[in-house]
């Protein structure tokens, strides 16, 4: 290869560049809605190609989640056959609670996430980088999907919409570092706010209302359904797995799992969910 | 012709890294083979070629990621700019040329890539989580390269060296 003499000409057009970077990272970062409709534009563009491919390549993708999953998914069928067997018992000593609860739910007329209707999406595709936690679904503002919207599964919380476009919506993931819930334990009824660990799929729990109270292992955490809270209350978000109460710390280090595995969704549901003033009963 | 090829050539890597990739992870990390693209790009024409095409790749990604516009965009000017300089001084090509440039280029892109997005506000980047995931990105990427580097030369067309 011969060697490549430096021009200092092209310098200036480099800087250009950096300069204009630098000029739209601070705009974004300003939530500039030109660039919200830009990226909303390119991913309407690219969608009807990606949909194409990913009709194209979703063998091929089952095939590599099958070589490099099949490890975990033992680990996993055990877990769940053990966690069935707990979960079936507690399920029958809690239906006669359950049916007292909605009636006094219906009685004091509070909204509930029952309530709440929603548009069911496909997960088309995970987080194109390596530093998020987003999935991205088929449906966009096109279908009634809009930045804001509480996303479910069938065992509890998702995440939230934070960018839409016309046919195309993403979803950032409750265990993404920059997303908070805020959340009631089960028993305690303690509020407090999870929040994502980068590179970890636990929660941790903090701004516990009271430190000291006695949150146990295995414990549920709900969202709260506080006054103008995001979420509808009472979505269940993750469980209790690992307390650390050192000595000499204000807050006791609590991890939480999700209860839905986010890394193998098909469906979720955008919940219309409009914050109001309503409050569950002790949910603050 | 070539601002075409390098047209179809953004594009198409944007849709497989965009709709294929999410699903092909190991150990949580997808490579990025914009990055890879870019470096090829710099490697077959030189830092001002490498920078632009940089850029553009970078803003292309940045339309389906959740960091900042322009973060990407940064990043891979940068790398381009300095990949295209670095390769004035290389004297000899080899096979190995492509993967050694893909991982060491997804070394250095991924940590440039985590310190503007950090001074850009993105939450969470600075923990043992983030180096592990470029390094085994960069392993990553160095593999890509071996099918993305003959793409970018046949976007490139006949090489810059070869007027000189």
């Amino acid at each position: 290869m011969a060697v490549y003499r430096p021009d200092s000409r092209r310098r200036p057009v480099v800087v250009l560049m950096v300069i204009t970077c630098l000029v739209l990272i601070t705009l974004d970062r300003r939530e500039n809605g030109t660039i919200a409709a830009l990226r909303g534009t390119a991913r309407d563009a690219v969608a009807p190609v990606q949909d194409a491919v990913d009709g194209v390549f979703s063998p091929v993708s089952n095939v590599f989640d099958g070589v490099t999953k099949v490890d975990g998914l033992e680990r996993d069928n055990a877990r769940l056959r053990a966690r069935i067997a707990g979960l079936e018992g507690k399920l029958s000593r809690e239906r006669g609670i359950a049916d007292e609860y909605s009636q006094l739910v219906r009685l004091l007329d509070i909204p509930d996430v029952e309530d709440v209707t929603g548009v069911v999406a496909r997960v088309i595709t995970g987080p194109a980088g390596n530093f998020e936690r987003t999935l991205t679904i088929n449906k966009g503002t096109g279908q009634g999907v809009i930045v804001g919207m509480t996303i479910v599964a069938g065992d509890g919380l998702v995440g939230k919409v934070t960018e839409a476009s016309r046919t195309r919506a993403t979803i950032t993931l409750i265990d993404s570092p920059g997303l908070g819930v805020g959340v009631r334990t089960e028993k305690s009824r303690e509020e407090a706010v999870t929040q994502g660990r980068s590179g970890d799929r636990l929660l941790r729990l903090g701004f516990i209302d009271n430190p000291r109270a006695p949150i146990a292992e295995g414990e549920l955490l709900f969202t709260a359904g506080v006054v103008g809270s995001a979420y509808p209350p009472d979505i269940p978000v993750a469980r209790v797995v690992r307390i650390d109460r050192n000595r000499g710390d204000l807050d006791p280090d609590i991890l939480a799992e999700p209860l839905v595995d986010l890394d193998k969704l098909l469906f979720v549901k955008a919940l219309r969910w409009a914050p109001t003033n309503a409050t569950v009963p002790g949910g603050g | 012709m070539r601002a075409v090829r390098y047209f179809l050539l953004v594009v198409t890597l944007v849709v497989l890294q965009t709709a294929l990739f999410p699903s092909l992870r190991l150990w949580g990390a997808a490579p990025d083979l914009l990055l890879v693209a870019t470096i090829a790009v710099a490697y077959e024409r030189g830092p001002q070629t490498g920078a632009i095409f940089g850029f553009v790749a970078g803003l292309a990604i940045d339309c389906f990621l959740s960091s900042p516009l322009g973060v990407s965009a940064l990043a891979f000017t940068l790398v381009g700019y300095g990949f295209g300089v670095f390769q004035g001084g290389l004297v000899r090509s080899s096979r190995w040329m492509a993967p050694l440039l893909g991982g060491l280029g997804g070394l250095l892109g991924g940590f440039l890539w985590v310190a503007v997005a950090a001074v850009a506000g993105q939450d969470g980047l600075f923990a043992g989580a983030a180096i592990r995931t470029v390094f085994v990105a960069a392993l990553y990427d160095a593999v890509v390269a071996l099918a993305v580097f003959p793409f970018v030369r046949w976007a490139c067309g006949e090489p810059e060296y070869a007027h000189r």
